[in-house]
């Protein structure tokens, strides 16, 4: 039953193993081995790389269809980032596309079979949104200092109210990280269990004779069904991630709300 | 000899094709910009399970977030339990701060596209202020 095993999929395995100051057994030393989860994100940025230099190809004013969509892309995350961080936050724009580009593709190289997905495991998309919390408090501080501390207090409060807002605000900003890394990473891991359980269905069924052919059919539907609905989830996971990662540098550049 | 004698016999008709022409790309202009619009604000969370997620772990993080700044707090005071039940009420407060906020942004992408606004008109006037 290795075959429709729906977890089996996220196992992550050795490649290189690299084990430093450890004395070898499980969980002693630091672990660097290159992983497949390594290899897929080696393959999702030298993919994105390779789109992102080439399809531009000539430059031409009347764009070929390659260049097109390369730019489709860039106007896309550049309108995003504009319309909600303004114009300052524009400096973020390289940020804000590599975080879009590199998720979207992860995700997609994750719908093809036998690939591994790279964000159905939430330390990756966790490291991902600590990049994005880190950046948004460093630019805050370095460029509003003390003044970024005004984000936990909204103008116009009185004191006695706000020594209960600043703590909800600080916690609701403190959730940012678990809630964009929970939301990317939940979406994926479920989209692919249940693809996974519900073609594993047609393969089980489909052992059973005539009877378990028909009844094959309805699973394979919803397999067929599902995996149109995963491609969507797919890019509009990576579109979310990158309106709140644009909404989140707005507080950076704005920090008066 | 012949062209100009082509359009100048029917400079109305040349004029209306022209004018005609322009028209139709401002009308096809404007359907597209509005094609855009309900693209972009249905695209973010058009399924319903997107935003029942969106809005859950928005609800669960903070929650989670606060229970554990409390307990750390304890930990350290040696306060117990009194840190870790404050911190759950305000990371209570927290996550339904951030529910409105997620909702009231959901909200201004529905009225941004005419064709997507989907109810919950009773909602917008406050949340617009956070």
């Amino acid at each position: 039953m290795a075959g429709t095993d729906p977890i089996h999929q996220f196992v992550i395995e050795d490649m290189i193993p690299i084990h430093l100051s450890g004395d070898g057994t499980a969980g002693s030393g630091l672990n660097l081995s290159f992983t497949n989860s390594s290899l897929f994100m080696v393959a999702t940025v030298v993919a994105v790389s390779a789109y992102m230099l080439l399809a531009p190809g000539k430059r031409s004013l009347v764009p070929n269809r390659l260049q097109l969509t390369s730019e489709l892309m860039y106007e896309f995350i550049a309108n995003m980032l504009r319309s909600s961080a303004g114009k300052q936050g524009m400096v973020f724009f390289p940020f804000v596309f590599s975080l879009f580009a590199f998720i979207l593709v992860a995700n997609l190289f994750g719908m093809v079979p036998y690939f591994f997905t790279v964000t159905s495991h939430i330390i990756v998309t966790f490291a991902l949104a600590m990049l994005v919390i880190s950046v948004v408090t460093i630019y805050g501080f370095a460029k509003h200092g003390l003044k970024f501390f005004k984000l936990f207090a909204p103008s116009g409060i009185p004191a006695p109210v706000l020594l209960i807002v600043v703590p909800i605000e600080v916690v609701s900003f403190l959730s940012r990280p678990i809630s964009l890394s929970v939301r990317l990473f939940g979406n994926i891991l479920a989209g692919h269990i249940t693809l996974k359980v519900f073609t594993g269905f047609v393969v089980s069924l489909g052992a059973a004779g005539f009877l378990g052919w028909l009844g094959a059919l309805l699973p394979l539907t919803m397999g067929v069904a599902l995996t149109a609905l995963e491609f969507l989830v797919a890019a509009v996971q990576a579109y979310v991630f990158a309106v709140l990662t644009s909404m989140y540098l707005n507080d950076a550049v704005h920090p008066s709300h | 000899m012949q062209e100009p004698q082509d359009t100048e016999g029917r400079p109305d008709s040349a004029k209306g094709v022209t004018g005609d022409l322009a028209s139709r790309i401002a009308s096809a202009k404007r359907e597209r910009q509005l094609e855009d619009n309900r693209a972009s604000g249905g695209g973010s969370d058009n399924s319903g399970i997107a935003r029942g997620l969106r809005l859950g772990s928005e609800f669960a993080a903070a929650i989670l977030v606060g229970t554990g700044i409390g307990y750390v707090i304890d930990q350290g005071l040696k306060t117990s339990p009194w840190g870790l039940l404050i911190m759950l009420l305000v990371g209570f407060a927290a996550g339904v701060l951030n529910v409105i906020r997620a909702v009231a942004e959901m909200d201004k992408e529905a009225k941004a596209s005419p064709a997507s606004g989907a109810g919950s008109d009773a909602v917008t006037e406050k949340p617009d202020d956070f």
